[in-house]
């Protein structure tokens, strides 16, 4: 009997690997596209396998992307220290505190989140061309910021209500300061919220796109996004270093995403079900 | 709480400088551009004079602009359908146990994680005139000569709205499948002893209990997807010529292609009007929704 339910819960693997499978394909297909020559990219019918698998795309996308490597590290680090310390503080005041501006701030922050990034970014453009702002890893980092800080408010303001409110009142009597509070008491009970809005700010700014393409228009300051954008040239793209640098790309997110697949999916509902 | 109020406003203060200078002020700022003949030349002399509503007008007459507020519609709205039709199919198939099941979950979050570039330099490789997609179709005798997917007038509006659709997946599976946890299992369990068959399960139990989620979901995927930008922006630019555009494309085009500022903030407010109107509407069908379950 029990091994009949066994067999039983197996044909659901099945049947759900089928979609699975689907979803995954492009990546499989970037994955291989780096092994191949564009003829065999190209080639009709398309190959399934690559044919005669090489290293030499992934190596030379290595070489031409290993200098946008430094750029992407800083300005997706710089992007994650400026939204923790912003959010970290806002977060706990929203959670723990009737606030006069609570919920003016609150709105702002969902409302932010609702933006077109052009909406954004194309005044920011004018604003910190006037500040001499542009080609600088500021601009990118605090661009990337209005998409990133918002998120990371609500995931962890959404943890942050859940702790219970006694403990802090408790903390007060006993005459601790609010600075004492928030870092002695909620910093620490938050820690998987910090980790799960720290890994979606990381993999956002890792992954950004818009923003760095706007603000960064010298070649040495751009990060691998554009790095592998510049392969799609003006007049024909590379596509096996493209298909190699993007898998390389590709690699950090995706491990991380699959080590921490349950928080991923706590900070994106957090996110959406607010109040 | 009592104790310290106004020093926990402190707390409140970096958010609020940040919103209010990298949100609000930016804002702000493209709603004076729209009203200014801003372009490159008049913007470095300092010499940009108020318009009026010049460039609303202009827009609004533009055939471009026209087409692209039709492509915005068709990709919002054949995006949501099948993100969510897709998305949902996948959380009833999630919502039972078995083995692996873990794995395949995190797996059907990759178009999620997977960073822009990458999925949308795939895409333009899909749907280019010797790529993939022609290349199955071809060698498997369904079609004689390839399809332009992104190189017609016609197509590739079709073609990154079904980028788009792949890309929205996992939003939907994930707001879908939560709602389900929250239905105890009994009501299903009870529904099969009294021999209600699978479509009778979802229709009359899992779609009105999930009403609420289905709301939320339909709701952010609507205010997501008429923003895009990344995506189409990678696949076409918008063309060829000026047919794929959405409204944030063509904004960007207007403002870092033609430099002409103005046009693109114009074309900007609007957009932020119909999503604000979108919202609206939503917010108010959902108030409905809750006021009549209350």
């Amino acid at each position: 009997m029990a091994k009949k339910k066994r067999r039983k819960e197996w044909t659901w693997t099945l049947i759900a690997l089928i979609p699975t499978v689907l979803i995954i394909m492009p990546l499989y297909f970037i994955a291989i596209g780096g092994f191949q020559t564009v003829a065999e990219i190209f080639h009709r019918p398309p190959y399934w396998f690559p044919p005669h698998p090489t290293l030499a795309f992934y190596k030379s996308a290595l070489v031409t992307l290993a200098p946008y490597l430094k750029n992407s590290l800083i300005i997706a680090l710089g992007n994650l220290v400026l939204t923790l310390a912003v959010a970290l503080p806002s977060a706990f005041a929203l959670a723990k505190f009737r606030l006069k501006w609570g919920k003016a701030t609150f709105f702002l922050l969902a409302f932010s989140q609702m933006l077109p990034a052009t909406a954004v970014i194309i005044p920011l453009f004018l604003i910190f061309n006037n500040f001499a702002l542009i080609n600088n890893y500021l601009s990118a980092i605090l661009g990337i910021g209005i998409f990133t800080i918002p998120f990371a408010t609500i995931i962890l303001r959404a943890y942050m209500q859940a702790i219970p409110t006694g403990l802090v009142e408790a903390a007060f009597i006993d005459g601790a300061s609010l600075l004492h509070v928030f870092r002695s008491i909620i910093i620490p009970l938050s820690s998987p919220a910090i980790a799960t809005a720290g890994i979606l700010t990381l993999i956002m700014g890792w992954g950004d796109f818009i923003v760095s393409l706007s603000f960064l228009k010298d070649q040495a300051m751009q990060p691998m996004s554009i790095g592998l954008y510049n392969f799609i040239g003006q007049y024909g793209v590379q596509w096996n270093k493209l298909m190699a640098g993007s898998m390389i790309f590709a690699v950090p997110p995706l491990v991380v995403a699959l080590l921490a697949g349950k928080s991923i999916v706590a900070g994106l509902t957090a996110g959406a079900f607010k109040e | 709480m009592r104790l310290s109020p106004w020093k926990s406003y402190l707390f409140l203060v970096p958010a609020l400088v940040y919103v209010g200078v990298f949100g609000v002020y930016p804002l702000a700022y493209n709603f004076l551009l729209s009203l200014k003949d801003v372009t490159l030349i008049t913007y470095i002399g300092g010499t940009s004079q108020w318009t009026g509503f010049a460039n609303y007008v202009e827009t609004l007459q533009d055939p471009v602009f026209q087409r692209t507020l039709t492509n915005t519609l068709i990709f919002t709205g054949l995006s949501l359908l099948f993100q969510f039709i897709i998305g949902f199919l996948l959380a009833l198939l999630f919502n039972r146990s078995f083995p692996l099941k873990g794995l395949l979950q995190s797996l059907i979050m990759v178009p999620w994680v997977l960073p822009i570039i990458v999925s949308g330099s795939f895409f333009r490789w899909f749907f280019s005139d010797r790529g993939m997609v022609n290349g199955f179709l071809l060698s498997w005798g369904l079609i004689e000569k390839p399809i332009p997917w992104i190189t017609s007038q016609q197509w590739p509006i079709f073609s990154v709205t079904m980028a788009n659709i792949w890309l929205g997946i996992p939003f939907n599976f994930v707001l879908l499948y939560t709602g389900l946890r929250g239905i105890p299992l009994e009501l299903f369990e009870s529904a099969d002893i009294d021999g209600a068959n699978w479509w009778q399960r979802v229709f009359f139990i899992t779609i009105p209990l999930l009403r609420p989620v289905i709301i939320t979901t339909l709701t952010l995927g609507c205010i997501f997807t008429v923003k895009v930008f990344d995506l189409v922006w990678i696949i076409t630019q918008g063309g060829p010529g000026d047919v794929s555009h959405l409204l944030s494309t063509l904004s960007y085009s207007l403002a870092f292609n033609k430099f002409h500022f103005g046009r693109a903030s114009a074309v900007l407010v609007i957009m932020l009007v119909l999503i604000t109107g979108l919202t609206m509407l939503l917010n108010s069908i959902r108030a409905e929704e809750e006021g009549s379950l209350g």
